[in-house]
């Protein structure tokens, strides 16, 4: 792997994958890349970054869309092939960083200095997870993590070949509710400790 | 019997295949094309003459294909002109765009206009109406929209307002000519009329139109303009519109093989050069004075588009062949009885309502055959007015949602690579208004003129 690092986790919404992403960021001391992606991406364009974020890892809904020799009047589709020009960018520059979801294992797919992850959980404790956090009764947690997970997965699906938390599509796929949130950042970053090493003999 | 419900089988699938987009329309209408020769015209019908009559070969070898003294002749299946004279027309517009053209365009206007947002605004919504009248719109809203977008850097002031409005004005500008929006070109072709015909008739309703589309846009956009332009600072280089010029002589040539494209379609009724033969003389003369540069144009002709269209007349031939919309004409016609306002008014209306939503090129291909049904029992004279009425309710109609029109789907779509995303919401709140008020004025127009 040498000495550039990128790690991609995409994630069931609920599953803790973004507490994972963080933990991960601390051990390795890599910048985070999740929806502040967004405020980048509007840097480098020098425009307001609030007109982006409405379409972030949103899907193209395909009834209100159209395309004409290449061109797309998607809003969705246009912010997510910027975001994933910048972090293509940012690998080939070399840097090492950890990025949240957008379609990374896919975009990145080839570079040697990925490790893919997907995290998911078990549904009583991604709604324990969103209840509490959102402070929603169960019923509506459960809802709304269905709602927020098939919004990921057409997205997911609608910009790479692979199928959304397939695990033919990710190094590891890990369920988070078996290890708790900790130990499995903990085991993740010895699994990506034991590549760097193995990548660097 | 089997063979008209195969066709309406396999057009209705055509129109849900490009809905959804799931795969490219050309493929979309070639398969369907195919199908329709096959199993309406081969199992259903066991006609070789209709295939043939769909094919329309023959009509390439018949000089008043290519030189008529009247008005073009009116033709039924692949509509061969059309096919021509478009692909004529985009190696003309890859050259001029190869040499800057189009840059160099936008880039005086604002420098002629000192640069200043809303005289930038009107300038550029009438020069998308002018240019879109001879060069299609795609081309047109394609090079604004990329001029706007830099231009609104520099000045700070936002370029959707902008490039909405452009892209409004390209689809009117589109309506008031025989070259200026595809279904003009299918219509024109198809039902035997000059391009006069069409600046008489839809151009003087398009001027009318650009002139409250100006002021409507003024008045929604002014304030927006003007709070976001006035950035006060001088401390940057405007872009010199010299250079956008990338070859000099050669931007000579096409700016001269433009104006001949221009002069030659004005006058192609009284010299009797059809829009086909104009078509491929324009891309004859580009590719020789292009020299090594001649594959790389040929090589940029958008393709998929032409097989669109065959596959697309083929299919519009399905239905025609099987007398499927001589039986929607007669519907039409039993609802409207005598009352030939009502017929324009269902037109119009039933036209722009549905550009608005589908491409309004098969569309306009579907209603052709319809509206010839029509005419004949309306009596003389009628058939024109149909015409004129199919033509403004798709070209504009077009304009009402960010679907509706090629121009709409380029135009937001620049803006939005260049982080400035148009939702349909915010689309629509200024563009539907925009149509409604057009199409009312077009009815007025054509009740006030024809009726």
């Amino acid at each position: 792997m040498g000495k550039q690092l990128i790690i991609s986790i995409g994630r069931e919404f609920g599953s803790g994958g973004h507490e994972i992403a963080e933990l991960l960021a601390q051990e390795f001391d890599l910048p985070l890349y999740d929806k502040g992606l967004i405020k980048h991406v509007a840097e480098k364009k020098e425009v307001d970054s609030k007109s982006l974020e409405r379409y972030d890892e949103k899907p193209r809904f395909r009834l209100s869309s159209r395309r004409v020799r290449g061109f797309s009047n998607s809003p969705e589709e246009h912010i997510a092939q910027m975001q994933f020009d910048f972090i293509r960018n940012l690998a080939e520059e070399g840097k090492s960083f950890i990025i949240v979801g957008r379609c990374a294992e896919t975009v990145l797919k080839g570079n040697k200095a990925l490790t893919s992850i997907f995290v998911l959980a078990d549904m009583d404790e991604k709604v324990k997870r969103v209840a509490g956090r959102m402070e929603m009764s169960p019923e509506v947690a459960e809802a709304y993590i269905v709602r927020n997970n098939i919004k990921r997965k057409l997205y997911h699906n609608n910009h790479a070949q692979g199928k959304w938390g397939d695990s033919r599509n990710y190094d590891l796929s890990i369920n988070s509710s078996r290890l708790g949130i900790e130990k499995t950042a903990d085991f993740l970053a010895s699994y990506i400790r034991e590549r760097m090493a193995r990548d660097g003999e | 019997m089997l063979a008209q419900v195969l066709a309406v089988i396999i057009f209705l699938l055509m129109f849900l295949m490009i809905v959804m987009d799931k795969i490219e329309r050309h493929i979309v209408t070639l398969i369907s094309g195919i199908s329709v020769l096959l199993f309406v015209f081969g199992i259903g019908m066991h006609s070789w003459a209709a295939i043939w009559r769909t094919l329309n070969i023959q009509s390439l070898f018949h000089l008043p294909f290519w030189y008529s003294a009247g008005a073009e002749e009116a033709s039924s299946g692949i509509n061969w002109a059309t096919i021509l004279f478009i692909a004529g027309m985009m190696v003309m517009v890859e050259g001029m765009g190869r040499v800057g053209f189009f840059r160099w365009l936008c880039l005086r206007i604002a420098k002629l206009v000192h640069y200043r947002t809303i005289p930038i605004f009107i300038t550029f919504m009438i020069i998308s109406g002018i240019l879109s009248m001879f060069i299609d719109s795609i081309t047109v809203i394609m090079f604004l929209a990329a001029v706007t977008v830099e231009l609104a850097r520099l000045l700070k002031f936002n370029p959707i307002p902008v490039i909405l409005s452009e892209i409004f004005c390209a689809n009117l500008g589109g309506s008031a000519t025989m070259c200026g929006d595809p279904p003009n070109i299918i219509i024109g072709t198809s039902l035997g009329f000059t391009f006069s015909d069409f600046v008489k008739n839809t151009g003087v309703n398009a001027l009318i139109a650009l002139i409250f589309s100006i002021l409507y846009f003024y008045f929604c956009f002014r304030k927006k303009l003007r709070a976001s332009g006035d950035s006060g600072s001088d401390d940057f280089q405007y872009p010199d519109p010299r250079d956008a010029i990338t070859d000099k002589t050669g931007f000579l040539i096409h700016c001269v093989i433009f104006a001949c494209a221009v002069v030659l379609l004005v006058t192609h009724a009284q010299t009797g050069l059809t829009v086909a033969a104009i078509g491929v003389f324009i891309a004859a003369v580009t590719l020789l004075v292009s020299g090594k540069n001649a594959l790389k144009l040929l090589k940029k002709v958008d393709y998929k588009t032409l097989v669109f269209f065959i596959g697309l007349f083929v299919v519009v031939s399905g239905l025609e062949e099987t007398g499927i919309l001589e039986m929607v004409a007669s519907l039409i016609g039993s609802l409207c009885g005598d009352n030939f306002m009502l017929m324009i008014g269902i037109i119009l209306w039933i036209s722009a309502f549905a550009s608005a939503f589908i491409d309004n090129i098969p569309f306009a291909a579907t209603m052709i055959p319809i509206i010839r049904s029509l005419a004949e029992t309306q009596g003389a004279g009628s058939l024109a007015i149909l015409a004129w009425t199919l033509s403004v309710g798709a070209d504009i109609g077009g304009s009402a949602t960010p679907i509706g029109a090629s121009a709409n789907v380029v135009g937001t779509s620049v803006a939005a690579k260049e982080g400035y995303p148009v939702g349909w919401g915010y689309y629509c709140k200024y563009l539907a208004p925009a149509t409604v008020l057009v199409i009312l004025i077009s009815m007025i127009f054509l009740f006030v003129r024809y009726v």
